[in-house]
């Protein structure tokens, strides 16, 4: 009698916790704009809106504020259904907000339990609203676009990883810097131009999807991505170029000291496929390749060190060289290697192995 | 009250692996690592392996202590061989209040997760009403219930939890692990007493130690329970280390928790919330042993029956709830449960035994002399 006192009673105060919500009851957000223009913040979000069947549109709601917390307040005064951040998945930002820092969104994502790890940053090169309202206009259905764009690129092309927890990671760790997925406004069309960098929370610059390659490599992220080198003088444009397909990579880094410098040797060792190539490197039984492959050699190690140049030059460390060091060191010190680091001497040694060339010879 | 308990109250000795692994792990497992990791950095999973060793000494101290009491049962009848009755019955009376704590403790650490992470609009009150008529429902069938519980908050969470710390490693820096040995013993030291609070539950053993059947052979189970706590916390820590950097974690109030934010099936976006769900199940045996425990204290203390006590109990545990809402209230309450829990098993419980040790010498030369 009194078990079943208690099982009524746990059944009917539980009942009374659930707070549902239903999908067309609220207005999702799955995409969301920060800009700084004329010294007021914008905000603009995209969520869809569910129209018979399967087909979604997405719509756009854009507010102006003069502070970063008051802008989903305010957009909530625009919209008829409560808003819901829990499906955000790609948050973008001006280069003009980026410049002048996204700590305070970053922080307040990572405090805000609604919002996964998954979520997507990134950076526009002019304003974030114009970027989205394209991806609005342009796609039918898919109120994904960017995030679904971003993905892609990162599994199967030369965008590094990134997503809101690595953001976090490398912005917090003393001896990295973050970076994020860089779009440019094409016409009609939204491009992912390469990578944005950071210095702590600040946008400083960025670099081409083509150096991005090499930034992944260097990163250790083992698999995928092409990059285009140059191996010869002869012919007209593009006989002189062949397509490397990374299939598995390494990087290796080795912390020494010489004389009163420190060096650091970077040990890349890439197995490619070489996807294309020219005409003339096909003739049978000469061993071009072996020259060919000396010439991608020298030409991979010129662009890191021209990347590593930028990077010290710039002050930043997206790669997280701090982070190598002081696994290496005891008792590491973070502004005595940063004092340092525009002056090191960073030295790659790249080794290509061309696995194989496809199913023609 | 020496009177031994009938046979159908008591519990192999296995089982006992179950009950102190289920009091171990509890609340602070979703946030150890912080306090841990600021101390001792990537050199935190020492301080996990040194304080764990340290509790398989302090078990080994429980069970000669009472083993070798001529009395054969729990700690307030020993109290009261030894002490006396009023001595004996103040110092018992500390321990019925540290039960009480620790029950407090676990239930509002709890109910503050819930509030943040799933409904943060509900009062207290109702989870802590809801929790307790559970904890009445479990402690009112008796020990075995209890320990029934226990087994069920060791296998299911072990089958369900577990496994999930393990999806982070996509995104593990393994050099966060390197240069190992980069802390003093010092702070490793420090490191290891901020996970008293982890390896504490064992202590109830010295209220439920005469329902076992057998009781010295179930020395070994309980070892074991401390090794497997030792290897789950061993690799929470390992993978917060090389998931988060130590600036990191500092930024993040639960961190286990946020490491269950990386697994993604189709179906359920977010697995930490069926976390804290299960979760409950590693919650409600530490809860209802800690009251069982307490009553127990009340029973053998004052000749009440529990099943008289466990109400007023309950009730005060509940009104309790109502009145520390505030993180910072909660985050001192948890200090203090931590601070006793160690005066008692790791000051109070040797202090002890060397007491009694030294008694039955004397004893026992006095018994020679003449």
């Amino acid at each position: 009698m009194r078990r079943g006192l208690a099982w009524v009673g746990a059944l009917l105060l539980l009942g009374g916790c659930v707070s549902s919500r239903p999908i067309d009851e609220i207005q999702i957000i799955q995409q969301m704009g920060y800009d700084f223009e004329n010294g007021r913040y914008t905000g603009t979000a995209v969520y869809p809106t569910f129209k018979q069947g399967p087909m979604t549109k997405p719509n756009m709601l854009t507010t102006t504020s003069p502070t970063i917390y008051d802008l989903i307040p305010r957009l909530s005064s625009k919209s008829a259904l409560p808003i819901e951040e829990g499906q955000l998945r790609l948050i973008l930002f001006g280069k003009e907000f980026a410049r002048r820092g996204v700590t305070q969104i970053t922080h307040s994502l990572a405090r805000n339990n609604k919002v996964g790890s998954h979520l997507l940053l990134g950076v526009a090169e002019e304003s974030a609203k114009e970027l989205l309202k394209i991806t609005a206009k342009t796609t039918l259905s898919d109120t994904l676009y960017l995030p679904n764009l971003v993905e892609q690129n990162e599994q199967s092309m030369n965008l590094p990883k990134t997503n809101l927890h690595l953001f976090l990671y490398r912005y917090f760790s003393p001896g990295s810097d973050p970076f994020l997925p860089y779009f440019e406004k094409k016409g009609d069309f939204v491009k992912l131009e390469g990578v944005a960098l950071f210095r702590d929370d600040q946008y400083v610059g960025h670099v081409s999807l083509r150096d991005s390659f090499l930034m992944k490599i260097l990163l250790g992220e083992t698999k995928n991505g092409v990059y285009q080198l140059k191996v010869g003088n002869r012919g007209k444009q593009g006989e002189d170029r062949v397509m490397l397909q990374n299939l598995w990579a390494k990087p290796k880094y080795e912390w020494k000291r010489d004389g009163r410098r420190h060096v650091l040797d970077v040990f890349v060792h890439i197995h490619a496929s070489v996807r294309d190539y020219p005409s003339w490197l096909d003739q049978p039984g000469g061993d071009l390749f072996a020259d060919v492959k000396k010439k991608m050699q020298n030409e991979l190690e010129h662009n890191m060190r021209r990347l590593f140049h930028y990077f010290q030059k710039k002050r930043i460390d997206p790669l997280g060289i701090g982070d190598f060091v002081r696994s290496v060191t005891r008792h590491w010190d973070s502004d005595a290697f940063y004092r340092e680091y525009p002056d090191l001497d960073i030295r790659p040694h790249v080794t290509v192995d061309i696995v194989h060339t496809g199913i023609g010879e | 009250m020496k009177q031994a308990i009938q046979e159908r109250f008591l519990i192999s000795p296995f089982l006992v692996f179950f009950v102190i692994h289920a009091t171990q792990v509890g609340v602070g497992a979703l946030n150890f690592q912080r306090p841990l990791m600021k101390e001792a950095g990537q050199d935190a999973w020492m301080a996990v392996l040194m304080a764990g060793l340290a509790a398989h000494v302090l078990i080994w101290l429980m069970y000669r202590l009472l083993s070798h009491s001529p009395s054969g049962g729990d700690l307030v009848s020993l109290h009261e061989q030894y002490f006396g009755r009023w001595i004996g019955g103040v110092l018992s009376l500390g321990l019925l209040f540290y039960y009480a704590l620790a029950a407090f403790m676990v239930l509002q650490s709890y109910i503050e997760i819930i509030k943040v992470w799933v409904f943060p609009l509900i009062g207290v009150w109702q989870f802590s009403l809801v929790f307790l008529l559970l904890t009445y429902y479990a402690v009112s069938g008796g020990f075995r219930v209890v320990v029934g519980l226990c087994v069920w908050g060791v296998v299911i969470p072990l089958l369900t939890i577990f496994p999930m710390v393990f999806f982070p490693l996509e995104y593990a820096q393994y050099r966060n692990l390197l240069p190992v040995f980069d802390h003093s013993f010092g702070q490793l030291a420090k490191a290891s007493k901020e996970m008293v609070l982890q390896y504490l539950g064992f202590e109830m053993l010295l209220m439920y130690y005469p329902f076992l059947k057998n009781a010295p052979s179930s020395q070994k189970w309980a070892h074991a329970a401390n090794a497997f706590t030792m290897f789950i916390y061993f690799v929470l820590i390992l993978i917060s280390v090389v998931f988060y950097n130590k600036e990191q974690i500092q930024h993040i109030t639960w961190p286990t928790l946020t490491l269950a934010k990386i697994p993604e099936v189709p179906f359920i976006e977010r697995m930490e919330y069926i976390v804290i769900s299960i979760y409950v199940l590693v919650v409600v045996p530490i809860i209802t042993l800690s009251v069982w425990a307490a009553t127990r204290v009340v029973k053998q203390l004052f000749a009440v029956q529990q099943r008289r006590s466990l109400p007023v109990l309950l009730a005060c545990l509940f009104v309790g709830t109502l009145f520390f809402q505030e993180k910072t209230d909660i985050e001192q309450l948890t200090q203090w449960t931590a601070k006793a829990g160690f005066y008692l098993v790791a000051v109070y419980v040797p202090l002890l035994y060397v007491y009694v040790w030294m008694a039955e010498k004397v004893k026992k030369a006095l018994q020679q002399k003449p």
